[in-house]
């Protein structure tokens, strides 16, 4: 279908850098999410890319032709909206044809085409119902019928289900990623849940402030998070403040030994990734959690800071119990890049090198 | 049970007093004086006592003068509505979707007539546009020909007229334009909409209800205004507003100047009837949902 580029990418408006620098190659059917908390400039990208905000450089490419300049009427994307983008004076069959009969389409093929597109979203026959007779479901699914139906070569997607509740969002996130893997379209998907960016995307961009954080695969953004922000955004991560010498890192609560120069640094290890020992060490137990497929652990270091554990089974020992803390496996930042990585060393440890 | 029942009663109690005091109001000051207004031009009292007679009506009906202000008076209004809203929309529109300092500034500038009385405004336009106003002085400092002054012409009061209620329409048009939402327009630029494709499918359908409501305050305003038509309008024919003073107090005859205003109160009705008609039209469908 279409590949999209994005080229150093920037939108300013007024005082604030909304977007800084953003570079992305989108493959053909590809679905990419863009992942990053609120303000970080996810829905700008998404607008520039759609025509609805001009870029204040930089440059969006479509299969290779340049369509930054052009209005979104006559661009080859279509956009989802989180909300109120229906249009309520329409029935929802007037909603889904109005792109073909601004195209001037013959009566009877845009009646064909409704229909084609309102029985792929799980919707047929409910063409003549008013938009507001319908759950706010079912609005989504029209909107995305809607934009469907004009075989767009790039669908964007805003927060779609951001206003429905957590079981539907689940089963309409579903249906999309069904739908773009049937129809081969390619995808961009912003949210700023990590849930839904990890079961939907082949590749999600973290972004923060306007930029760039990491782009990779959902398994490998887990695994391996380059910043310190990735480290903490995705998923459940400890983060403790230490000082690397002599290639060991000496916690009072643990020994580490790690590959890097000497100073502070910031060591980075998931719940699931410690080992705990009690009985004996410098933590000491805090509270324990039974969620019945695994318990947390909480444990307060000496340092004052509090770390949670994974484990599969729920250790037997009471509040204050000493306990020794061994990290498995761990990531280690300094100046907002990852300088050591406990395994796949080789990939991480040799790019922190080429930064300096 | 009893307590909460005596309660309720009580309320019913407080919410039908409450209702009693605009009703009594609207019975004594509006429908009562509509009715006496009716009868007085209906009821002749001669010597054998009182009867039925609609001579009133016949002769405004046949009086070239009176006929000639009762279209001279429909004339004024649907031009200046036209007009107004020939510049109220695009005003409004404007104003919902462009934001910076400009529109601030066009914004203060279409309300600010709100705040200044008519008569002001009257005497604003006859010392701008009238003979030897302003504008005659500009042309004329220039070795140019004068103007043809529209005062006392019936463009006079359309133009007063325009501008007065300008303010209102663009206030009550930009309430319904907030009702288009950003991505609703956004929405339809995706499909390919033009500027003219979302005016026309987009806004306004959603806001001709909007339309209607700020035509039918000045058509409703306009049948019985008096400070323009009085100040900026012709001597002859003029509009039912002056008109029915001068019947009342110059021609003194209180009886035709009643059937004037009847005549005025029963088209206002036929105006007002429609617009109400669409609006609970358009509640009974919005309800149906
Ligand atoms: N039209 C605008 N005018 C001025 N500033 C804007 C405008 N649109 C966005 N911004 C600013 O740009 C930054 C990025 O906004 P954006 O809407 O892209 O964030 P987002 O990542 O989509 O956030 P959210 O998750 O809350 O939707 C924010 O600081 C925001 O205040
Ligand atoms: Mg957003």
């Amino acid at each position: 279908m279409a590949t999209l580029e994005l080229r150093g990418l920037t939108k300013v408006f007024g005082a604030t850098m909304a977007v800084e620098a953003f570079d992305l190659d989108v493959g053909d059917g590809e679905l990419v999410c863009l992942l990053g908390p609120s303000g970080s400039g996810k829905s700008t990208v998404l607008r520039m890319i759609g025509g609805f905000e001009t870029a204040s450089s930089g440059a969006v490419l479509i299969d290779g032709q340049d369509v930054t300049r052009m209005p979104p009427e006559r661009r080859p994307t279509s956009m989802m909206f989180q909300s109120h983008a229906l249009w309520s004076h329409m029935n929802v069959a007037g909603n889904i044809g109005f792109g073909l009969k601004l195209r001037r389409l013959p009566r009877a093929e845009i009646a064909r085409k409704v229909e084609e597109a309102l029985t792929l979203v799980g919707l047929a026959g409910m063409g003549e119902r008013r938009t507001d007779q319908l759950s706010g479901g079912q609005q989504q699914r029209v909107a995305l019928a809607r934009s469907l139906v004009l075989e767009p070569k790039i669908l964007l997607l805003d927060e779609p289900f951001a206003s429905l509740d957590q079981h539907l969002r689940e089963r309409l996130r579903e249906e999309v990623r069904d739908l773009q893997q049937r129809l081969g379209i390619t995808m961009v998907f912003v949210t700023h849940g990590q849930d839904e960016a990890l079961a939907l995307a082949d590749r999600i961009v973290v972004m923060r402030d306007g930029r760039v954080q990491q782009v990779d695969r959902p398994d490998r953004l887990y695994r391996h998070p380059e910043t310190p922000f990735v480290a903490g955004f995705i998923g459940q991560m400890n983060l403790l403040q230490v000082t690397v010498a002599g290639g060991r890192i000496a916690h009072p609560a643990f020994d580490l030994d790690v590959t890097a120069t000497d100073g502070p640094a910031l060591l980075a290890v998931r719940p699931e990734a410690l080992e705990l020992i009690a009985g004996e060490g410098a933590g000491r137990l805090h509270r324990v959690t039974d969620f019945g497929s695994h318990a947390v652990t909480e444990i307060d270091l000496p340092g004052g800071e509090r770390i949670k554990a994974m484990t599969p089974e729920v250790p037997a020992a009471p509040p204050g119990t000493p306990v020794t803390i061994k990290p498995l496996r761990a990531h280690l930042y300094r100046d907002d890049r990852v300088i050591w990585s406990s395994d796949a060393m080789s990939r991480t440890s040799t790019r922190a090198h080429a930064h300096g | 049970m009893s307590i909460s029942v005596a309660q309720d009663r009580g309320r019913g109690q407080t919410g039908l007093l409450l209702v009693l005091l605009p009703v009594a109001l609207v019975a004594t000051l509006i429908i009562w004086p509509i009715v006496r207004a009716v009868m007085d031009t209906l009821i002749v009292t001669g010597p054998d006592g009182a009867s039925l007679s609609f001579a009133s009506y016949r002769f405004f009906f046949t009086d070239a003068h009176s006929m000639g202000n009762l279209r001279i008076t429909i004339w004024t209004t649907a031009v200046s509505v036209s007009i107004l809203m020939a510049i109220a929309i695009p005003i409004a529109i404007y104003l919902r979707f462009v934001t910076g300092r400009t529109a601030a500034v066009v914004q203060a500038l279409a309300i600010f007539p709100l705040f200044v009385p008519s008569i002001i405004l009257a005497y604003a336009f006859i010392r701008v546009l009238g003979p030897n106003g302003m504008v005659d002085l500009i042309l004329g400092s220039f070795g140019l020909p004068r103007i043809r002054s529209p005062y006392l012409t019936p463009w006079g009061p359309v133009i007063g007229f325009v501008w007065d209620n300008l303010p209102l329409s663009v206030v009550i048009l930009m309430a319904g334009l907030s009702n288009v939402t950003n991505n609703a327009v956004e929405a339809a630029r995706d499909v390919g909409a033009g500027k003219f494709a979302i005016l026309f499918h987009i806004i306004l359908p959603r806001i001709w209800l909007s339309i209607l409501v700020a035509t039918s305050f000045v058509v409703l305003g306009l049948f019985s205004a008096f400070t323009f038509p009085y100040l900026l309008g012709p001597a002859a024919p003029e509009m039912m507003g002056p008109f029915m003073l001068r019947t009342f107090g110059d021609v003194m005859d209180p009886v035709q100047a009643r059937t004037q205003a009847v005549i005025t109160f029963l088209i206002c009705a036929v105006f007002g009837w429609f617009y109400v008609r669409s609006i609970a039209k358009n509640r009974a469908r919005r309800e149906a949902a």
